[in-house]
């Protein structure tokens, strides 16, 4: 009897959690870029009371609580944990579109939250709109969305300038179009930097029935965010359209079990680049041709937690015209000559591996003729000076110089000789003068490789060089470029073994011009490098970072750096073959230690997080 | 004193590394002198230009070489309208980070004036604590001197990690006279032979710490007519 009565229940009971709408149906198709939280999986492991303590979590919560709910966190806001967590950011010419959606398990605990929210009207069935100054949050069955539409100033400007000027208005700035000793002032200089010149604002209409300028355009921008709300929740609640709905990548991506989901469609960040205007209004084929050669630009990710591992892989995809000049310019063997210049113990390289040669024939076959198509005299003069450059340059000569693979470390903070201005006293007079004597300084080592076959090509432009400048100096085995760098420190050159390399530091010229022989990185490692992609990166981050001079960087890196320091992580970038299509990336966090990878990673997010602030 | 102008060259010195301060006045009997001030931060050109190579650091904009000459070129325009000061000029060594100001006063207390009024030209502070404050003092027999750079005292401002960076860098004060010294108050004070001249040498990281270790009060023999 039990089970007569338990199992239609339990089959109900999956059958409405599988057919429930997911948070994920509410992100609207204008989303370009998502990042998404697999809450379940995630939440498995880690705890929230850890989650609330990141600096990124602090900024959701005021953000959502503004303050008037000190002591909450979201797992008092009524958020069903089991749905995912969304977070999207959409842009085109008109307008930007943010906000995230999530599940709602508690109605009552979510507006203890958003308190500020007020209940507006709703057309939708089963909707309920709730609003607060530029933002709305939309509740459908069991999610919810919050939502900002900001149209573009140059929309509202337009909209609002033609209502302006048809009720029979002149200019709003009057005569003083600017004022020229506001654009010329120094805001850094000065500590007091406000704009005191009333003139330069429209002044109050006489008629308080009548608005002014700034008043019809906030009530422009109003009506638009409206509008445009409207648009989109047409979209979602009538039309039943969504991301999901309309890209199957992200769809697909969607379905994906991993912690978390990133989705990013480059093709229409082209679409909405600033800047081609021009190209759209005066050569609109090119700007087609152009806009179907990033047809099919997305980037789709996936992060995995494993045992004290985070691995995130990255796939980017793109159209078959743009692929084919990726798969040549990624059509590169492997420089092993760069093997010996990385030692084994650097805290951090890269490798890099294109044939640059491949990529230009290809580029030049497929771009060429789409501006060749353009009937534009300009366009036509610059395809003519770019084929009679292929004609005529020495492409072998150019490409056998760069070729276009290298390599880069990053050496750790050595003491290096500068000069310096010593003052020297005289005891019997205190009279004091100057003398040069040498001094040391910090400063991080860097060194970049690159590959080549025409070494005569450098050798040749330095041996000019240093007859120009006694700055460049020539020794046996290197060049030297003295205060090259920061104007103190000197630049060392090493031209040979297929290598043009360029680096600081002075005991790999003087004591390592072949390499580091057997203090080269292992075996191991230079097959791993040769057998993966046209891409190896290799950071130690507590190497690196614990060597990293934190007083050359500016205070949003220097938190960055600060908040990765005491990590004992590394990380691998690698990236796969190239193909037609798309090309995949993995980046794998190791580390030891007793911490979860949860933590990890989270870590990793608020240090990107306190970067990007 | 020059707080405007060399502050953000101290700032850029205190976060990088070492920094060697020179301040040198001459007193006549007739109360008329030379002081002369350098600033050299040849020991740290490396971390100086990189930090000048970036656009802000710790949120403030980092002043260009050109924003940097221009200040100091006011400061030094606005010093030779001063009255009582003569023969102003400034040199800054580019290449080497060493900046010099020498001026020719008819009375110390001008010579005071003067440098404060030129801070109020060149910059928008019309008054402060510092401003206010006298650093110098003689009256025919004495001469009372102190830290003649405000912008030390506003190195309270800076962390404690960039304060670490202090620590090789040195303040010397000279002062020297027509007529032989008596008697001094600063201890860590040096007589040369002939008596005639006082030099007083700290560390930039103490005396950050501590503003009075460079105060001193200098006696002279009395006066002879004759």
């Amino acid at each position: 009897m039990k089970q007569a009565v338990l199992l239609p229940l339990l089959f109900l009971m999956i059958g409405s959690t599988l057919l429930a709408q997911q948070s994920e149906s509410l992100i609207p198709k204008e989303a370009v870029t998502v990042f998404s939280l697999n809450n379940i999986s995630l939440l498995q492991k880690i705890s929230m009371d850890e989650l609330i303590t990141y600096d990124f979590m602090e900024e959701v919560h005021q953000e959502l609580f503004d303050g008037s709910t000190n002591g909450k966190s979201l797992k008092d806001a009524g958020i069903d944990f089991g749905q995912r967590l969304n977070v999207f950011y959409g842009k085109n010419g008109d307008y930007e579109v943010t906000g995230f959606t999530i599940g709602v398990s508690d109605q009552k605990q979510l507006f203890e939250v958003f308190d500020d929210f007020e209940q507006l009207q709703s057309k939708y069935k089963d909707v309920s709109i709730y609003g607060s100054f530029f933002n709305n949050l939309i509740l459908h069955e069991k999610s919810a969305i919050l939502i900002r539409v900001e149209p573009s100033m140059e929309l509202i400007d337009e909209q609002t300038d033609s209502i302006w000027y048809a009720r029979g208005n002149g200019n709003p700035y009057g005569d003083v179009f600017y004022d020229e000793e506001i654009l010329t002032e120094d805001i850094y200089s000065e500590e007091d930097t406000t704009i005191q010149k009333s003139e330069v604002f429209p002044e109050a209409s006489d008629d308080p029935n009548e608005k002014n300028y700034y008043e019809l355009r906030d009530s422009v921008q109003i009506t638009l965010q409206n509008k445009l709300l409207e648009g989109i929740l047409d979209d979602l609640f009538i039309k039943h359209l969504n991301l999901t709905t309309e890209d199957t990548r992200f769809k697909e991506q969607m379905s994906h079990t991993s912690e978390g989901t990133f989705y990013l469609d480059n093709s229409r960040n082209f679409e909405q680049a600033k800047g081609l205007s021009y190209f759209i209004n005066v050569l609109p084929n090119l700007y087609q041709d152009i806009r179907e050669l990033y047809t099919g630009n997305v980037i789709l990710g996936d992060w995995f937690l494993k045992d004290n591992t985070i691995e995130f892989a990255l796939e980017a995809r793109y159209g078959e015209k743009l692929g084919s000049i990726y798969e040549e310019l990624n059509d590169a063997k492997f420089d092993k000559n760069v093997i010996p210049y990385i030692h084994k113990d650097n805290s951090a390289f890269f490798t890099y591996n294109v044939n640059m040669r491949q990529a230009y024939e290809k580029a030049y076959e497929v771009i060429i003729p789409i501006l060749s198509s353009e009937k534009n005299s300009d366009i036509s003069m610059n395809v003519l000076t770019l084929e009679l450059l292929n004609e005529f340059i020495n492409k072998d000569a150019l490409f056998g110089t760069y070729k276009g693979s290298m390599f880069g470390t990053f050496n750790g903070v050595k003491k290096i000789k500068t000069k310096k201005i010593e003052y020297y006293y005289d005891e019997e007079t205190f009279e004091y003068g100057e003398k040069e004597t040498e001094a040391t300084e910090d400063m991080p080592i860097f060194t970049l490789g690159f590959s080549i076959d025409r070494n005569d090509i450098p050798e040749l432009v330095l041996k000019h060089l240093s007859k120009l400048t006694s700055l460049f100096e020539q020794h046996e085995d290197y060049w030297k470029f003295n205060n090259a760098i920061l104007d103190a420190a000197p630049l060392f050159m090493i031209n040979r073994n297929g290598l043009f390399i360029l680096t600081n530091d002075e005991d790999l010229a003087l004591n390592h011009v072949n390499g580091y022989g057997k203090d080269a990185l292992s075996k191991k490692t230079a097959r791993s490098l040769k057998h993966d992609g046209f891409m190896n990166g290799f950071v130690d981050i507590s190497g690196t970072l614990n060597r990293f001079p934190s007083d050359l960087l500016n205070q949003r890196q220097s938190d960055m750096v600060n908040a990765l320091k005491g990590k004992s992580g590394k990380l691998y970038l690698k990236s796969t073959k190239t193909s037609k299509s798309s090309t995949n990336f993995l980046l794998t966090y190791s580390f030891v230690g007793e911490d979860k990878s949860g933590k990890h990673m989270l870590d990793l997010i608020n240090t990107m997080y306190i970067f990007s602030k | 004193m020059l707080r405007k102008i060399i502050f953000p060259i101290i700032i850029l010195s205190l976060l990088s590394s070492c920094i060697e301060l020179i301040d040198d006045i001459t007193i006549h009997n007739d109360g008329t002198g030379t002081f002369k001030y350098s600033i050299n931060l040849s020991s740290s050109r490396l971390k100086v230009n990189s930090i000048l190579a970036l656009d802000s650091l710790d949120g403030k904009k980092v002043p260009s070489m050109g924003e940097i000459k221009e200040k100091i070129n006011s400061f030094t325009t606005a010093l030779k309208s001063q009255n009582g000061l003569s023969n102003v000029r400034s040199e800054f060594d580019e290449a080497n980070l060493i900046l010099k100001l020498f001026v020719d006063f008819k009375t110390v207390g001008q010579l005071e004036q003067g440098i404060k009024n030129s801070i109020i030209a060149v910059s928008k502070e019309k008054s402060s604590y510092e401003l206010n404050e006298s650093w110098i003092a003689w009256d025919g027999k004495t001469l009372k001197r102190s830290v003649p750079l405000t912008a030390f005292k506003r190195s309270n401002e800076l962390t404690s990690s960039d304060v670490d960076l202090l620590k090789t860098g040195t303040y010397t004060s000279i002062s020297r006279f027509d007529r032989s010294i008596d008697r001094f108050e600063n201890i860590n004070s040096k007589l040369n032979p002939s008596k005639l001249a006082c030099m007083l040498k700290v560390n930039t990281f103490d005396l950050r710490n501590n503003n009075k270790l460079i105060e001193n009060s200098i006696t002279l023999i009395p006066f002879k007519n004759k």
